[in-house]
This record gives structure tokens, sequence and C-alpha cells, in this order.
């Protein structure tokens, strides 16, 4: 069945290679690469502002409303999967939810305190700066833990997840699983 | 190894990423400097360009370089590495800049 919709896959894979692209430009540290960095950001911001629009008025499993869980349903699920007993979600579990609200946050953030860095106002901000820096490694550290959350329910549930985000379908729910 | 034991493993891993970060100079230039007995003062700096009509922001440290931030006598966003013994300007990329 189809889970993901195009808007959702082209804004996840678009914002996945701006991340990359961004982490490799400020990695090799050289001045050239300085203004592709700078578009990437704007171009993540660009993305991240149309998929949280999205996610109030896009179809069933885009919404936040769908898959921003309660803390204490997002406990319960944790415990369960630490049991190994977690039950399969069509859309994102409770988690993989959560992970998506902390992904684009943090994307968002470290995009914005980047393009203060480079306004006259704060040119220069040492504060600024480490905000910068602090926020895009926080980010790769989300993405770490997205990556190894994908990985790792894909194992459990026979299904490659990562596969789903470029064909948008999903195995149809079985008895057990969560619609 | 166990669900706990992974999880375990993702934590360190992300937390060493983090402390990483902050570790790495930013190295757009390094200079060949020696030890600071030798250098001129960050303010002797501040003052040569204030003259020049820039707006000096912040100077640091990076590389044996002196880092400048500033809006120059145009009001552009300037960037620049200025050797710390004889003030000569340091390109990017510049590897152990003599001065």
């Amino acid at each position: 069945m189809k889970v993901w919709d195009r808007f959702v896959r082209v804004a996840h894979w678009s914002l996945a290679a701006c991340v990359l692209a961004a982490w490799i430009t400020a990695e090799v540290k050289l001045k050239s690469a300085e203004p592709l960095h700078e578009w990437l950001g704007y171009a993540a911001l660009a993305v991240i502002a149309l998929r949280f629009a999205w996610g109030w008025s896009g179809p069933r499993y885009a919404r936040f409303g769908q898959f921003v869980a309660a803390p204490s349903r997002v406990l319960a699920y944790a415990k369960a999967v630490l049991r190994g007993g977690e039950p399969r979600y069509v859309g994102h579990n409770p988690l993989g939810g959560w992970m998506i609200v902390a992904l684009l946050s943090t994307a968002a953030l470290a995009s914005l305190s980047g393009w203060l860095s480079i306004t006259d106002r704060f040119w220069g901000a040492e504060w600024v700066q480490e905000t910068h820096e602090v926020l895009g490694n926080a980010l790769i550290v989300l993405v770490a833990l997205h990556v190894a959350g994908v990985l790792y329910t894909s194992w459990r549930q026979r299904e490659n997840l990562a596969a789903a985000m470029l064909s948008g379908v999903k195995r149809p729910p079985e008895p057990g699983d969560v619609a | 190894m166990t669900t706990t034991g992974l999880f375990r493993g993702l934590c360190a891993a992300a937390a060493c990423t983090l402390m990483a970060g902050g570790a790495q100079a930013t190295g757009f230039a390094t200079c060949d400097s020696g030890p600071r007995e030798g250098w001129q003062a960050q303010d002797k700096l501040a003052a040569m360009l204030k003259d020049k009509g820039w707006q000096v922001r912040r100077i640091k440290e990076d590389g044996g370089c002196y880092e400048v931030y500033a809006l120059d006598d145009k009001g552009q966003r300037m960037e620049v590495y200025f050797h710390p013994r004889t003030f000569a300007p340091v390109p990017y990329g510049a590897k152990d800049h003599k001065g």
C-alpha cells in the first residue's frame, strides 16, 4: 500500500542531500566551499518550511497529528522495543515520529543560526558561531540515530524502510499492526 | 549484543561525535609564527585596521595566525588571517605561512 506520498519522499531525500552536502562543505575547511554551504542552508530551510506546512495539510501519513505520539505512548513503545515485543507501525512508530520532529527542528535551527552568523549584525559573534557548530554536530548525531533506528526497525519487521522511502510503498497492515 | 548494549553503544558514539566537533581548529590557514613572546599584540592589529576604516568585530588565534572578523571601509564582511609577528595578510589555504 502507498504510505509515503511524493512530496514526503522528495522532501526527505532533498533534506538528506542538503544535510550531507552541508556537512561535507563544512568539514573540508575551504573558503571556496562556503558559498555552497550557505546556499545548502537556505535550501534546507525552504524544504523544512514546506514539510511543516505539509505536516498540517498533507495526506494521512504525512501529518504530524498522525505520528507525533503522547509521551506515555512513546515510553510504552520504547519499553516494548527493549523487550523485543514492539508492534509494527505502517506510518512512523512513536519513537520515529519524534525523531522526525527533532531532525526537522534541529536542521531548521542549525540553518537559522548559520544564516545569523553571516549577517552584518552578528558577523564574528562567537556565541552565534558556537551555537551553529553545536547544532550542526547535534544534527549529525540525530541523523546517525535516525539511520540506526531505520536499520533496526527494518531488520525487526523484515521490511526495507529506506526502500519504502524511495517507492512510498509498504506492506499492508496485518493483525496486531498499527495502521 | 543486547538491545540495551546497542543503545549504550549508540549513546557513547553520539557523545564522542559531539565532543570531537568542539576540539578541532577552523583551520583556513596556518602560520609559522614561533613562540608567542615574539607576537605583536592583538590590540595593535585592531588599531591598524581601525585606521584603515575597518570596524573590527573579533580577533582570535587560529592555526598560529590572527583571524579577524571585521566590516571593511565599504561595509563588506571580512574574515582575514594575519601573521602575528609581521601583520602580513595570510592567504586562505596557506600552510605554515612565514609572514
